[in-house]
């Protein structure tokens, strides 16, 4: 069975963390040199329960400011990306190039000078000033996808529409828009990811008014409340996924209406 | 409206941010690196700064040791997720989608990939009861002090965890493309696996691994969230180093760490330059089939 030690190094490797993760947050008493925990509680989950006022608001701000950021990225990269699949010019490939270097280099150059034009703009602690931040190294992302996109589209269905006399906005609003749906998905997700998950710059930006999930989570990592942070962990971890999959389950069912499936 | 202008203005939602706030950005950096428009007017040349870091030995250590953590886990990211990543592509139907688990970490957050390896690998951690049930060490001050060893080896870890599967995602893109009839006449000609694997689907992954490279190396150069987290005193991050410059000590040492960020950021540029310029003309030398 040559599969097996894939498998085996996957399951290591990737598994065994979130069991390990599992195990922390359902014992908090769990200590070296115990292989297994000898005693289980819940205090973890209590915790949580009697603070969950706290974590809620931190998990909504983080997915408020994250669904933000999609938002603004893809408005940002929808009329760009149409040009760059479709329109061949000069300079274009250094331009791309340049356009996508904001995904390359240490956020942390541009967005601490940033922090002085959003201190005189009274962008600073402002959701704003965290949604826009957060955009401006994320965008790269949806924007790699939507070029994808409108490539694997094609500018068939577009001379159809025409022909067939649809206006401009007609095209982008009922030909263009729902074929770009999967990648705009994809390029979000990765955005999503990166926003939701980001600490340092949105405690930059945001300071104490912006809560963030991960700014909850920070302190406790380092604190000896092993358990809770484990259980915060996961709860990072199965958010997102319950996310993709609504989405992957809505784009699915908006295509069968469509008649696209 | 002539065709430049309509083509201008499609791009300015991206144009527009991009030179206003990022290559604004850069230019505040740069700006009170050179003490203008810093909260305490700077007294003394404009470089200053730049001066006294390059007088400074500990700047030098914390840039080689970003470089050199940066790079060894890159290095086994991109490694280890190019290997992962075709053996999984290997693996029969069903249990290519068990494969998917490499997505785990991908969604965590940097502190939180933190926080694994920290359970993990802590002198009380889960590998040293392993260890001590195994009978190999009597007590924890046995283990190997790896997380504050002084050569960053819990950052290395973290990021490599965390890399991985970004270069998997990457790999398998790739992969999902190819042609399984180019590998299956090769075994057919003699071709033994590890021959299959460097002479064949290596090649063709190499744009995926050279953009995993850049990208995994520039962010664990300069991020801060895993160094914040696992970093050891000395030599430190240079994320780190800036974070104290700018929060901890006095107004006046703020060119500085603008110094050290304009510096960054100009390594970083320089690095994307060398090494698209270095690729490329390795594989110019490559004979295409």
């Amino acid at each position: 069975m040559k599969h097996v030690g894939t498998l085996l190094v996957l399951v290591i490797v990737f598994i065994l963390p979130v069991i390990v993760l599992l195990l922390t947050g359902l014992a908090p008493g769990w200590r070296f040199p115990d292989v297994w925990p000898d005693r289980f509680s819940l205090k973890g989950i209590d915790y949580l329960v009697r603070h969950h006022d706290q974590i809620l608001t931190s998990l909504g701000s983080s997915f408020v400011f994250s669904l933000l950021t999609v938002m603004l990225t893809l408005s940002m990269c929808l009329f760009p990306a149409a040009v760059f699949a479709r329109v061949e010019f000069k300079g274009k490939a250094l331009l791309e190039g340049l356009l996508l270097s904001p995904a390359l280099v240490p956020p942390m150059t541009f967005a601490m000078g940033l922090h002085f034009l959003f201190i005189k703009l009274s962008l600073t602690e402002t959701m704003v000033g965290v949604v826009v931040l957060l955009a401006m190294f994320s965008y790269p992302y949806m924007f790699r996808a939507l070029v994808a996109g409108f490539q694997t589209m094609g500018e068939d269905y577009r001379m159809c529409a025409r022909n067939l006399g649809a206006g401009t906005l007609a095209i982008l609003l009922q030909v263009e828009l729902p074929l770009l749906i999967p990648a705009a998905v994809a390029g979000g997700s990765v955005v999503f990811l990166v926003a939701f998950s980001e600490y340092f710059l949105v405690f930059l930006i945001g300071g104490g008014s912006v809560a963030s999930f991960t700014g909850t989570l920070f302190p406790l990592l380092t604190s000896s409340n092993r358990s809770l942070a484990a259980i915060l962990t996961l709860i990072f971890l199965i958010l997102p996924i319950l996310l993709f999959l609504a989405m992957d389950t809505a784009v699915g069912r908006l295509y069968r209406r469509k008649g696209m499936l | 409206m002539s065709w430049t202008t309509n083509l201008f203005l499609r791009l300015i939602p991206l144009i527009l941010p991009y030179l206003a706030l990022f290559c604004g950005g850069v230019f505040l950096t740069v700006c009170q690196s050179i003490g203008v428009l810093t909260p305490l007017p700077q007294d003394g040349g404009a470089l200053d700064a730049y001066a006294r870091l390059l007088t400074d030995r500990s700047f030098f250590a914390s840039f080689g040791f970003s470089l050199g953590v940066a790079a060894v886990s890159a290095f086994f990211a991109v490694a280890v997720g190019t290997i992962l990543a075709y053996r999984a592509w290997q693996l029969p139907g069903r249990l290519a989608h068990a494969a998917l688990v490499y997505k785990i970490p991908l969604i965590l957050p940097h502190i939180a990939v933190a926080f694994v390896v920290m359970v993990f690998w802590g002198q009380s951690g889960i590998l040293a009861s392993a260890a001590h049930w195994l009978g190999l060490i009597q007590s924890m001050n046995e283990f190997p002090n790896v997380l504050y060893s002084g050569w960053g080896i819990g950052m290395v870890l973290a990021y490599t965890l965390k890399g991985t599967p970004f270069a998997m995602l990457l790999v398998m893109a790739l992969l999902a493309r190819f042609d399984v009839r180019q590998i299956q006449t090769a075994a057919m000609l003699g071709a033994s696996g590890l021959r299959i694997f460097s002479s064949i689907v290596l090649p063709r992954l190499a744009p995926a691994i050279h953009t995993g490279f850049i990208i995994l190396f520039l962010y664990s150069f300069g991020a801060f969230d895993i160094p914040y987290l696992l970093s050891e005193s000395r030599p430190g991050m240079l994320s780190i180093h800036v974070y104290n410059l700018y929060f901890k000590h006095d107004l006046a040492r703020r060119p500085e760490a603008m110094a050290i960020l304009t510096i960054m950021f100009g390594f970083a540029v320089l690095f994307i330059i060398a090494y698209t310029k270095v690729v490329r003309r390795l594989e110019n030398g490559v004979r295409k089939l």
